[in-house]
């Protein structure tokens, strides 16, 4: 604790500290920021200072530690903040519903969806199972407070490769460990909450090693009529806490996540990282909407990071009043937490709502009927502070503008230099079978059937496609998850995820746009419509020039993305300091959650070739775009164009196979990504169990490029023989004739090509099983 | 008072995929000699009666709830 | 066509269906969903509602339904062993209005979660009595010693005993989805598989594709001869691993964008055969 003299224990009967910071000078404020790990600096220690010599007193313990929950970054996205607002914010469209704790857009008439993305990264690396866990907890409860039932769960993360036997550094788990921890995490989870995890994504690469990335991203469907906001209705209301009670778990949880990990992380920061029980939070579900429904209350906010500290304050500031919190009554684990622990506990499976006072009994009583503890706590008053009271001791009270406004900074930053053609070095290439087959069989290709049929993908009878598309039994991989959300109603919900952090490290602003235009692929391979993103920036120290270079010029490229193709971003999540010990920063990865739409289900498209004879195109355009392909990356290929995303051509091209998709011109479709137009191929010839012959006019080094450049905006589409002649009607100069279906091999005679079908899935189905453990067979 | 321990294993013939698995993952870590690898339970009860009722009563909550006679047995000793 | 004994057979939307729910069930929704795709009137209904532990305004009385269904979920969190804590918990409170329920022939339905329910509070396999005091048979960890969710594909093998399969010819297959850890139906009896075979208690078995008989993954268990649902000797009472409830339409079928044959899902049959049999 803090030296002597500057801690003034209150004569109260409880543990309460009066902290003398008028009496500080610089060296003794940054003793008090460390030694009560409150995370603020210097600077941030002054201006707290000059607050309360203006109120003539010093403050208490809790006001401190709520400041140092408020001001931190992951509260208050001090450092992204002003990028933010510069590129992302504001991207707008009239079927923007809310921009609350999950953005909400139109669905149908009666109808919006809502969406979030979320990191848990930190408290996932400590210990991967309960990070994990509690990271779906938390996106649920944003999705639950918008008033929306959720509806499908997405898990994109990233690890060290889990076949590394690299010597870890001290404190570091090995990267098998923490996916199989994270999946059973997500698995236990989702699970039991009985919300189906439908997409997500595996990345794997060395710079995960000491800091694993694990996003959580949540979809809702709720009742236009009942969509709720995330703040009081106003003065003379009544705060009830919902849910799980409070302990000391999670305590600091916001300061961690806004620092990197050290090689001692795991002995100081156990104490952070909080344990879920999904078995409380269905209930809260159930009830959180009965009480909603019956209009009931005003507005709902889950307990994430920051715990009541921050809850309390932004729901009141929000709807114009103040607060006073009765801290008594908040219902504890354990008996003997101090006031200020309670304050900023991160403890599980917690909301709070507010509501007029008359419906307080009707409200407790549906709780009642689920066994969800509820408890009114606060008050909102007219006075825009908000006081604390313990034991009749008012042992708080600030201005809440002040509380809750938070520094903003311009951290300066560095552009950093991007990969191009000029540096190319082509790699050495053994034959183009070998290539093929050890590029699905590379773990950032090869089947995740190991995570996927883990999670009950299914639950809730809504899901028209699933992660894995094909024959039963045979699946491959798919592009995007559709939902039916609306009982009775065909129309569906496409939902995928979008991220190359490869591309991203080489040319942050490249790889921002590529990852819009993966999400969005993703959804067009479908047949559904790019409507929304969400999305999930993982990024290095922000107070590192070059890292916070390569965020700014990531999130320009989202940015021009979102505006030139008119897709709003209604919500979104930034997680910074992502490094491990030594200070090396993971990949930087923008993970995108994509959202679009479909009329009518029906008419949804998935990736397995589905029958022989019919012909294949390739839509969209092949350039030499070699920098941060998985080529590349495998053979020791270096520098190279990253590339690019042409929106009016995305624009144009979209719209046309969305139109030949509509008129059930198109049997199968898949995205070319990672691998490039030889991987899509040889997926879509897993999936549906039939070979392809594949002509390529190339020669040469440009045979190569047109196999295994990563070029955006590309498709491989089937189609019936007998339709080809209007598909290219419809398609104009955006799609190519390249070859036919048909035999049990992928072969490509121009480059020398010919596999089974049967060893590419045998390339493609074993290698995460053979290391995870288990097998498919 | 009494503290109990209730232990619920599996019975002699009854397949352990969970132990099994768990022996495979040992082994792939670089343990040698794991023989055999087998999962149980154990609820730790506390009672206020004395220690010989407290063990007849543990045998009842394994019968109607705690164990599955089918696949688990149960034994009940006193701390 | 079978003797009525001059009872008619109930209209469809005259059922009542009580989908019994606590924390942790999670299929409730689409199960209630199911009972309505076949005209049914199908209510959510929590065990405090059916033991007189909630207001007295929100109370029901399991006397007043036709049809029990137990959802799938992860009842009580599958704390102890799957389902033991709510059967527990029904046989403590409204045991006996259960076994009458059944004795008085209206039919019961536990899929998944609620299989699991059913055998541990002993109405399945039931040899012996309507309900047994404890468990004869057991839900066990599936061979792979995982969580799967996978589709599978039910060969109906029952000689018609099962009000359930009522409507559906015997050897017909139908694609279902399974999502369970526990799914492998174990007894000690030596001749279990051959009683139930006498008393025409099986219901489903998992097969191949083209209908031969399965092994991993297509029996995702390793339940001995690859049993995934089960009836009780009078044929009221059905427990399935397998969820009918989530195929209700072809396109919640895994792979209906290659083989859609008909909008109808394969789960339906089993709901529209146990509606149109009430009587």
């Amino acid at each position: 604790m803090t030296g002597e003299g500057l801690m003034v224990k209150r004569k109260v009967p409880f543990e309460l500290y009066d902290i003398n910071i008028l009496a500080s000078k610089d060296e003794d404020l940054k003793r008090i920021s460390s030694d009560m790990s409150l995370g603020l600096s210097l600077d941030e220690m002054k201006v707290i200072k000059g607050y309360f010599e203006k109120e003539g007193r010093n403050p208490t313990d809790i006001e401190l530690q709520a400041l140092g929950q408020a001001w931190s970054e992951h509260c208050c996205y001090k450092s992204s903040k002003s990028i933010l607002r510069q590129f992302v914010f504001g991207i707008d469209r009239e079927d923007v519903l809310s921009r609350g704790d999950a953005g909400v857009m139109v669905f149908d008439d009666k109808h919006g969806y809502a969406l979030r993305a979320e990191s848990h990264n930190h408290p996932s690396a400590i210990e991967p199972y309960g990070g994990a866990a509690t990271g779906v907890g938390g996106i649920l409860r944003d999705v639950v407070c918008m008033g929306a039932q959720p509806i499908g769960l997405a898990d994109p993360l990233c690890f060290g490769p889990i076949d590394t036997a690299a010597d870890l550094p001290p404190g570091v788990k090995h990267p098998r460990y923490l996916l199989g921890g994270a999946i059973s995490g997500i698995r236990d989870y989702g699970n039991r909450c009985g919300i189906p995890t439908v997409t997500g994504g595996l990345f794997f690469d060395e710079r995960y090693i000491g800091n694993c990335l694990v996003n959580v991203g949540c979809f809702g469907i709720v009742k236009r009529e009942e969509l709720l906001r995330n703040f009081a209705g106003g003065p003379g209301e009544v705060m009830i806490l919902i849910g799980g009670r409070t302990g000391r778990d999670g305590i600091h949880g916001v300061n961690f996540a806004s620092q990197d990990l050290t090689a001692t992380s795991d002995d100081d920061s156990r104490g952070a990282v909080q344990l879920g029980d999904p078995i409380t939070k269905e209930p809260v579900i159930h009830a959180c909407l009965k009480v909603n429904e019956q209009k009931l209350i005003t507005g709902m906010k889950d307990l994430g990071g920051g715990g009541l500290s921050c809850v309390v304050g932004e729901m009141a500031l929000a709807g114009g009043c103040g607060a006073d919190v009765d801290m008594e009554k908040v219902p504890l684990k354990e008996e003997g937490l101090a006031p200020w622990e309670i304050w900023v506990s991160e403890s599980q499976e917690r909301m709070m709502c507010t509501c007029k006072p008359e419906n307080v009994e009707k409200i407790l009583e549906i709780f009642e009927m689920w066994d969800v503890s509820a408890t009114p706590i606060a008050k909102t008053t007219d006075s825009e502070r908000m006081r604390l009271f313990w034991k009749g001791e008012k042992v708080f009270e600030m201005d809440l503008e002040f509380l809750t406004g938070g520094p903003l900074y311009d951290r300066p930053y560095t552009l950093p230099k991007v990969s191009t053609k000029k540096d190319e070095v082509f790699p050495d290439l053994p034959g183009n079978n070998e290539v093929i087959l050890s590029l699905l069989s590379d773990l950032n290709i090869a089947s995740r059937e190991w995570a996927i049929r883990q999670y009950d993908h299914e639950v809730r009878g809504a899901t028209a496609i699933r992660p894995m598309v094909g024959k039963l039994n045979m699946t491959g991989p798919g592009d995007a998850a559709i939902l039916m959300p609306v009982r009775g109603s065909m129309k569906g919900l496409a939902v995928t995820t979008g991220c190359n952090p490869w591309f991203t490290a080489l040319d942050p602003y490249k790889g921002g746009m590529s990852s819009m235009d993966e999400a969005c692929r993703n959804i067009v391979a479908v047949g559904a419509r790019p409507n929304a993103i969400t999305d999930c920036l993982n990024f290095g120290n922000p107070e590192k020039p070059e890292r916070l270079g390569e965020f700014r010029e990531a999130v320009r490229g989202i940015g021009d993305f979102a505006k030139g193709l008119g897709i709003p971003i209604p919500s979104g999540n930034v997680s910074l300091y992502n490094e491990g010990s030594g200070g090396v920063s993971v990949l930087p990865t923008p993970m995108i959650v994509g959202c679009g739409l479909i009329d009518d289900t029906r008419k949804a498209v998935t990736a397995d070739l589905k029958k022989e004879g019919s012909t294949i195109f390739l839509v969209g355009k092949t350039l030499d775009e070699m920098g941060g392909s998985l080529l590349f990356r495998k053979y020791g290929g270096s520098g190279g164009d990253v590339p690019g995303v042409d929106i009016e051509r995305l624009k144009e091209t979209m719209d046309k196979l969305l139109e030949a998709m509509d008129k059930k011109l198109v049997l199968s479709c898949h995205d070319c990504s990672d691998g490039g137009l030889a991987v899509s191929m040889a997926e879509m010839c897993i999936s549906g169990d039939i070979g392809a012959e594949i002509d390529i006019q190339a020669e040469g080094p440009d045979m190569k490029r047109a196999l295994y450049s990563e070029s955006n905006s590309r498709w491989l589409v089937e189609v019936d023989e007998k339709n080809a002649a209007s598909f290219k009607d419809i398609m104009k100069g955006y799609a190519v004739k390249i070859g036919r279906t048909g035999g049990n091999a992928l072969s490509i005679p121009k480059a020398g090509v010919s596999i089974s079908v049967k060893d590419m899935r045998k390339a493609w189905s074993d290698p995460i099983w053979k290391i995870m453990g288990g097998s498919n067979q | 008072m009494a503290i109990i321990d209730i232990r619920i294993d599996l019975k002699k013939g009854v397949a352990d995929p969970e132990g099994s698995n768990t022996k495979k993952t040992l082994e792939s870590l670089g343990f040698k000699g794991v023989a055999d690898v087998k999962t149980a339970k154990v609820f730790e009860v506390t009672l206020d009666m004395p220690a010989e009722e407290a063990k007849k009563v543990g045998e009842e909550m394994c019968r109607k709830l705690l164990a599955n006679p089918v696949i688990q047995n149960f034994s009940v000793t006193v701390r | 066509m079978e003797d009525h004994g001059g009872i008619q057979p109930m209209r469809p939307e005259d059922v009542k269906v009580c989908v019994l729910t606590i924390e942790g069930t999670n299929c409730e929704d689409e199960m209630a969903d199911a009972f309505r795709a076949v005209g049914a009137q199908a209510e959510k209904v929590h065990l405090k509602q059916l033991i007189g532990k909630t207001p007295p305004e929100t109370r029901k009385d399991l006397e007043d339904y036709d049809i029990l269904a137990l959802p799938g979920g992860f009842s009580a969190g599958d704390y102890i062993r799957a389902g033991a804590i709510l059967a527990a918990r029904i046989r403590s409170s409204i045991g006996k209005e259960v076994e009458r329920f059944v004795d008085d022939g209206r039919p019961v339905l536990g899929v998944c979660n609620g299989f699991q329910i059913l055998v541990e509070l002993g109405l399945l396999p039931a040899f012996d009595e309507t309900m047994s005091k404890t468990a004869t048979a057991a839900l066990y960890t599936n061979d792979s010693g995982r969580f799967e969710c996978r589709p599978t594909v039910l060969r109906n093998d029952n000689r018609g005993k099962c009000i359930f399969t009522s409507s559906i010819e015997k050897g017909r297959t139908l694609v279902m989805p399974i999502a369970h850890a526990e799914g492998k139906l174990l007894s000690l009896d030596p001749n279990f598989v051959q009683r139930l075979e006498d008393n025409d208690q099986i219901v489903f078995r998992y097969v191949k594709e083209d209908g031969s008989k399965a092994e991993y993954p297509w029996n995702p268990n390793g339940t001995e001869s690859d049993i995934a649902g089960i009836c009780n000797p009078a044929g009221n009472v059905m427990g399935m691993m397998p969820h009918p409830e989530r195929v209700i339409t072809r396109l919640t079928h895994s792979d209906w964008t290659r083989n859609c044959r008909s909008m109808e899902g394969d789960g339906l049959p089993i709901f529209r055969s146990v509606v149109q049999k009430i009587r």
